[in-house]
């Protein structure tokens, strides 16, 4: 018996989220199960979506606003109401935050010129280099890795949330945002924060699709790598506008 | 100059992502004990292994048999 039988053998516990799915799989037809190619392919179809969006939103860039808020709320939809109706709200939440990331890169090359196309090459860079990574076991996501990153993570959102409040006031923390070495430093953080949550994602598709959890997961999983694809776009961006204002 | 390194860079890591993404994650990946545990599969897994087969040769139970 090998070391991943074993641990199928006498079980596993964990994310309550995914329990329902990974718990039914035996009943679910062969053709109706996740596959890796699926999770590919919707990611693929959500890029293109993505890419669109970023086509109108670069030649609208007012829609920027309204995009990013409306793709805010599919995703958390898609997070915390239905994972299964992945399918239906995933392409619009690819198409809006297209929108978004098109505006807002308008803003971004109106002051840098090309700053675009760097955080493009240097988001596709990443996802590509940290697969191979994951896929030929260089890095191991285990239990404590992802409580680690799940940590940062929320430690990351929560002060950003602050920073968002204080902002109503007049204040802010005034660090995260500067272009000085704390300022940069904080940034690389959280872009190194942002590439490691991809690994978590690669690590869920590989195993749904090896516990052949229902297809509709394929589109959860594309839908996974593009919030974290977006986040990081978002982050290398602002790590590059503060590293070309200095 | 700079445009056109960071579109090949971009292109061929959407590439690279396309194809390496079908393809199964390594042995060493997989095979490990401290893997993720995505999802709770005790109880299924308790109950797939208690098969209520018995093995061994079958015999006939006659009434008349001695108990």
């Amino acid at each position: 018996m090998s070391k991943h039988s074993a641990l199928n053998t006498f079980g596993r516990s964990g994310n309550p989220a995914f329990t329902r799915n990974f718990d039914n799989t035996s009943a679910i037809p062969q053709s109706e199960r996740m596959t890796l190619d699926g999770a590919v392919n919707k990611t693929a179809i959500l890029l293109s979506i993505c890419f669109g969006g970023a086509f109108i939103g670069w030649n609208m860039p007012a829609l920027a606003m309204p995009g990013l808020i409306i793709g805010t709320i599919l995703a958390f939809v898609t997070i915390f109401r239905n994972p299964a109706k992945a399918g239906t709200t995933a392409p619009f939440y690819a198409g809006f935050e297209g929108i978004a990331l098109g505006g807002i890169t308008v803003f971004a090359e109106a002051q840098y010129p090309g700053i675009g196309i760097q955080a493009i090459g240097l988001t596709f860079g990443i996802l590509a280099s940290l697969l191979f990574c994951y896929k030929s076991g260089i890095i191991k996501p285990t239990e404590n890795f992802r409580l680690m990153i799940f940590s940062a993570t929320m430690g990351i959102a929560i002060l950003y949330l602050v920073s968002f409040i204080m902002s109503f006031f007049g204040s802010g923390i005034g660090f995260i945002h500067s272009n000085g070495m704390f300022g940069i430093g904080f940034s690389l953080f959280v872009v190194g924060i942002a590439a490691l949550n991809l690994v978590l994602d690669f690590d869920f598709i590989e195993e749904g699709a090896e516990q052949g959890l229902p297809k509709y997961m394929e589109w959860y999983g594309a839908f996974s790598l593009m919030v974290t694809l977006v986040w990081l776009y978002i982050e290398i961006l602002r790590l590059l506008m503060k590293l070309r204002s200095r | 100059m700079n445009a056109i390194f960071f579109s090949i860079l971009a292109i061929f890591s959407l590439f690279v992502f396309m194809n390496l993404g079908k393809i199964k994650a390594s042995k060493k990946q997989m095979d490990r004990d401290d893997r993720i545990k995505w999802g709770n599969r005790r109880r299924k897994s308790f109950f797939k292994n208690r098969s209520t087969i018995i093995e061994g040769k079958a015999e006939e139970v006659k009434d008349d048999t001695e108990k």
